[in-house]
């Protein structure tokens, strides 16, 4: 190759490798576009600290990568030939002890941060503005998330709290069941949903609202579909809330099909991965499909093993409703 | 000039019957029959990935079944971990180790033949399980239990027989490896004139040694449980569900350092040859690998910041993760320090280990958001990992072996590959590279977990996008890569000769490619340059 032509090459090159750090610093800046607003304290600590990762490491970050590019364009070629030797040093002790000293201090700035954080994101706090801290169980199951609130009632997938008072959510999964994640980043980290084990975190949604989270733990052929969400309501509307749900079977039925039949049956039970329901025997036949949901079946989860009476008719009435007609 | 430039046989050792392949157990055929093997596998896994960016593309897409992605996604990881980055290293350290230390062999030919012919049998077994009852195993390669022991298929079954094998097979290379590098090295070369990409091994191999026995412990169990009805990991019959990943990432995370470390040893070889100037800190970056190889076996429980771990340890995980960027910082600023200054010649390998440095940094850099563990809550199971990983995997390990490939193509076959096509291969695959993976970072914060089929999310559709046409990009920069070395075959291009970049090792002392016994005699080693050595006693002795 000519040396122009190689120049121009060369130059090209760097163009593009310049303008690829240019996306990426652009990429890193709108960042911010994709880290979620926390809307809980413990969120908020945990996004706290990912600003000051960000930080340190996008200034290590331009120093390294712009070293490479200032070497890559000062010291090139530049038509020398090949057998051209640059100085033949072979190192530097004081320098190096230096570049390794930085980094441990660096890191171990990181760290005293992170424990200097840690009790704002890892505490439950004992009560917020709008009351008391409140327990929820959190039952990740193949595949919806089930939550049993203080007084008893059940709901699938939509958890809904009172906004501004802590929620201590103690998660766990059926023994027969697999791992799974509970995750709303904009409220809290992830926590596993273990058969055997019981783990626990929390949160404090800050205002009234929806906040989408999924499940973040591959747990088998309809992990995709194993969303939740939290609804934060004003206290006195949680409460009334709570009460209506423990006693209106509708609601109950309506949900848990949407949450535990819907992703493998569909929401008009028109089978997906699972047969149709619209006619389906089983139906008709309460025994049968109380058998069904507590053992499962080939592909089928054992969806309602460990469920209330009071779901079980619930569910069995709302499908009876539903899709036993017109067969 | 030192070297010979014309072969002393006439009939070079690659060109035999097909049966003489089968029955070779010349390091340099074996080591050539692992690269091949590892670069079809590489281009199967290739497809998986690209069909998986394809059903991502869109919310909602409907291209593959969920059934299909699990089996795709699950396949994909173990190919490209088992069956391409691990065994094409173990390629490369079988081409390369004998002739940079002055050996004739490796230390057990046999053995060696033995350990790429199971390891053909694993891969072999693992495609196999597509056709199984029940089809591929559906599980993502971390095979968690109890979800693992769920499937009533043969697909799981297949997955572990094939990872068993595997095992066996990098086990017996490794040891191999180490005994050649510990016992046949020429005369002189003491552990300080040892060329850095077989410290690099070295360390490799241990790694492999310690490490491999809890993987096989802990698939036998999920077999057992599986198959004789055990309970090691069903919390419903008393078995821990948890302990399995104990288990997996003791071996898992130090399995991360197998895939990097010797990438690194050809950063390390690439990088002076290219910049006209020795190794920065030779002695640092000898001891970094090994300080690496130590701390990787103290750190697996980074992947379970989630499980509920008490707070000591998730302290202990984040320190142990800490420590081990700072040897990984140490080799990056030295391999910068090594251009400072130099007469940079801007060939492929060169581009691909600048490439290797530009790329591996982000990595390295996202992995200390993934060790301060409350960041790790939000970013575990997500896109982000999917992004840190590749960043390591690919932008790091693949790219530092494409370069390697480059650099080492005319020792194997004689011929240069192609500038122009490597140049164009470079630069699609590294903007194809970024605009796949840095997405995926935006796309893991804002709440899109690994893993799934399909998503219904508006706000994700974007960078989804971005990301499947990267993967498209990368795509058409291997298909560069596959027309050169067919382009270079074919067109009989120009004879390397012995020494094309004037490289610092003794693998380049010989003729390209070696005869069968490597040399036929290996000069005395007086430091880690001896081919520079050799080069500045003749341009004495003619002045």
């Amino acid at each position: 190759m000519p040396a122009p032509v190689r120049r121009k090459l060369l130059f090209a090159c760097l163009s593009l490798t310049a303008l690829a750090l240019v996306l990426t610093g652009t990429a890193l800046a709108g960042a911010g576009r994709a880290y979620p607003p926390a809307g809980s304290p413990n969120a908020g600590g945990i996004r706290d600290l990912y600003w000051v990762v960000l930080g340190v490491t996008g200034v290590i970050f331009v120093i390294v990568e712009g070293a490479l590019i200032l070497f890559v364009v000062r010291f090139r070629n530049r038509g020398r030939a090949r057998s051209a030797e640059g100085p033949q040093i072979r190192g530097h002790t004081r320098l190096e002890l230096i570049w390794t000293a930085i980094p441990v201090l660096i890191l171990a700035g990181i760290i005293t941060v992170v424990f200097y954080k840690l009790p704002g994101i890892k505490d439950v706090p004992a009560a917020g503005a709008a009351g008391p801290k409140m327990t929820v169980q959190v039952e990740g199951r193949q595949f919806y998330w089930r939550y049993t609130y203080p007084n008893g009632a059940v709901s699938i997938n939509e958890l809904v709290v009172p906004a501004q008072r802590p929620i201590y959510l103690v998660v766990t999964a059926p023994s027969f069941d697999v791992i799974h994640s509970w995750w709303v980043p904009e409220l809290a980290g992830k926590m596993d949903a273990i058969p055997g084990k019981t783990n626990h975190t929390w949160f404090e949604a800050q205002s009234p609202g929806i906040y989408q989270g999924q499940c973040a733990e591959f747990c088998g052929i309809e992990h995709a579909m194993m969303l939740t969400h939290v609804r934060a309501v004003p206290n006195g509307e949680y409460e009334s809330w709570v009460a209506r749900q423990l006693h209106v079977s509708a609601n109950i039925g309506r949900m848990t099909f949407e949450g535990a039949c819907a992703p493998c049956h569909g929401l008009q039970g028109e089978g997906i991965i699972g047969p149709a329901l619209k006619g389906n025997a089983t139906i008709a036949n309460p025994e049968q499909l109380r058998k069904l949901l507590a053992n499962g079946k080939g592909k089928m989860p054992p969806v309602g093993n460990g469920w209330t009476p009071k779901e079980l008719a619930s569910l069995t009435a709302y499908l009876k409703q539903e899709f036993a007609g017109g067969g | 000039m030192a070297v010979r430039a014309e072969p002393v046989y006439p009939v070079p050792w690659y060109r035999g019957r097909f049966t003489s392949w089968i029955t070779t157990v010349d390091h340099k055929r074996i080591g050539i029959l692992y690269l091949v093997t590892c670069l079809i596998f590489f281009g199967a896994g290739g497809i998986l990935a690209v069909l998986m960016r394809t059903q991502l593309a869109h919310a909602n897409e409907k291209f593959l079944s969920a059934e299909h992605y699990n089996e795709v996604m699950t396949v994909h990881g173990v190919t490209m971990v088992f069956l391409v980055i691990v065994p094409i290293l173990a390629g490369f350290a079988n081409f390369l180790v004998p002739l940079m230390i002055g050996s004739k062999d490796v230390a057990f030919p046999r053995l060696n033949a033995l350990s790429y012919w199971l390891f053909l049998f694993g891969g072999i077994v693992l495609y196999s399980s597509f056709f199984a009852t029940g089809g591929a195993a559906q599980t993502g390669w971390t095979l968690y239990p109890p979800l693992s022991e769920q499937y009533a298929g043969n697909g799981v079954d297949l997955a572990i027989l094939s990872l068993h094998i595997l095992s066996v097979s990098s086990l017996i290379g490794a040891i191999n490896f180490i005994v050649t590098i510990h016992r046949l090295r020429a005369p002189g070369m003491t552990w300080m004139r040892v060329p850095l990409f077989v410290w690099s091994v070295d360390v490799y191999a241990w790694i492999l040694v310690i490490v491999l026995p809890a993987l096989s412990a802990g698939l036998t169990m999920l077999l057992l449980d599986r198959q004789a009805g055990t309970h090691f990991f069903l919390p419903n019959e008393g078995g821990n569900a948890v302990l399995f990943q104990h288990v997996f990432w003791f071996f898992g995370h130090p399995e991360v350092y197998v895939m990097i470390l010797p990438v690194m040893g050809i950063i390390s070889e690439i990088i002076p040859v290219f910049s006209r100037k020795p190794i920065f800190g030779y002695t640092a970056i000898a001891f970094s690998s090994v300080a690496i190889g130590f701390y990787s076996l103290l750190v697996w429980a980074h992947h379970m910041f989630t499980v509920g771990l008490a707070t000591p340890l998730l302290g202990f995980f984040m320190i142990s993760s800490m420590i081990i960027a700072v040897p990984t910082g140490i080799k990056i600023l030295n391999w910068l320090a090594t251009t400072w200054r130099g007469n940079l010649i801007f060939d492929t390998p060169m581009l691909f280990a600048l490439g290797f440095i530009a790329l591996f940094t982000i990595g390295g850099l996202s992995g200390i958001f993934l060790a301060t563990f409350p960041v790790d809550w939000q970013a575990q199971d997500s896109y982000f990992v999917v992004a840190h990983l590749h960043y390591v995997l690919f932008g790091g390990s693949m790219f530092g072996i494409f370069g390697g490939l480059y650099y080492w193509w005319p020792k194997m076959f004689g011929r240069k590959l192609d500038e122009t096509l490597g140049k164009w291969h470079f630069w699609l695959l590294f903007i194809g590279f970024n605009l796949t993976f840095f997405p995926q970072h935006l796309l893991g914060l804002a709440g899109m977990p690994r893993r799934i089929y399909t998503y219904n999310r508006g706000s994700w559709e974007t960078d989804n996008l971005i990301s499947t046409i990267g993967s498209y990009v990368m795509a058409a920069a291997i298909l560069v890569f596959v027309v050169n070395v067919i382009w270079t075959r074919r067109r009989a291009g120009v004879r390397s000769g012995n020494d094309p970049w004037l490289g610092d090792t003794l693998e380049w002392y010989t003729t390209s490619p070696p005869p069968p016994h490597n040399f036929e005699k290996v000069p005395y080693v007086t430091s880690a340059r001896p081919l520079r050595d050799l080069r500045r006693r003749l341009e004495e002795r003619r002045a």
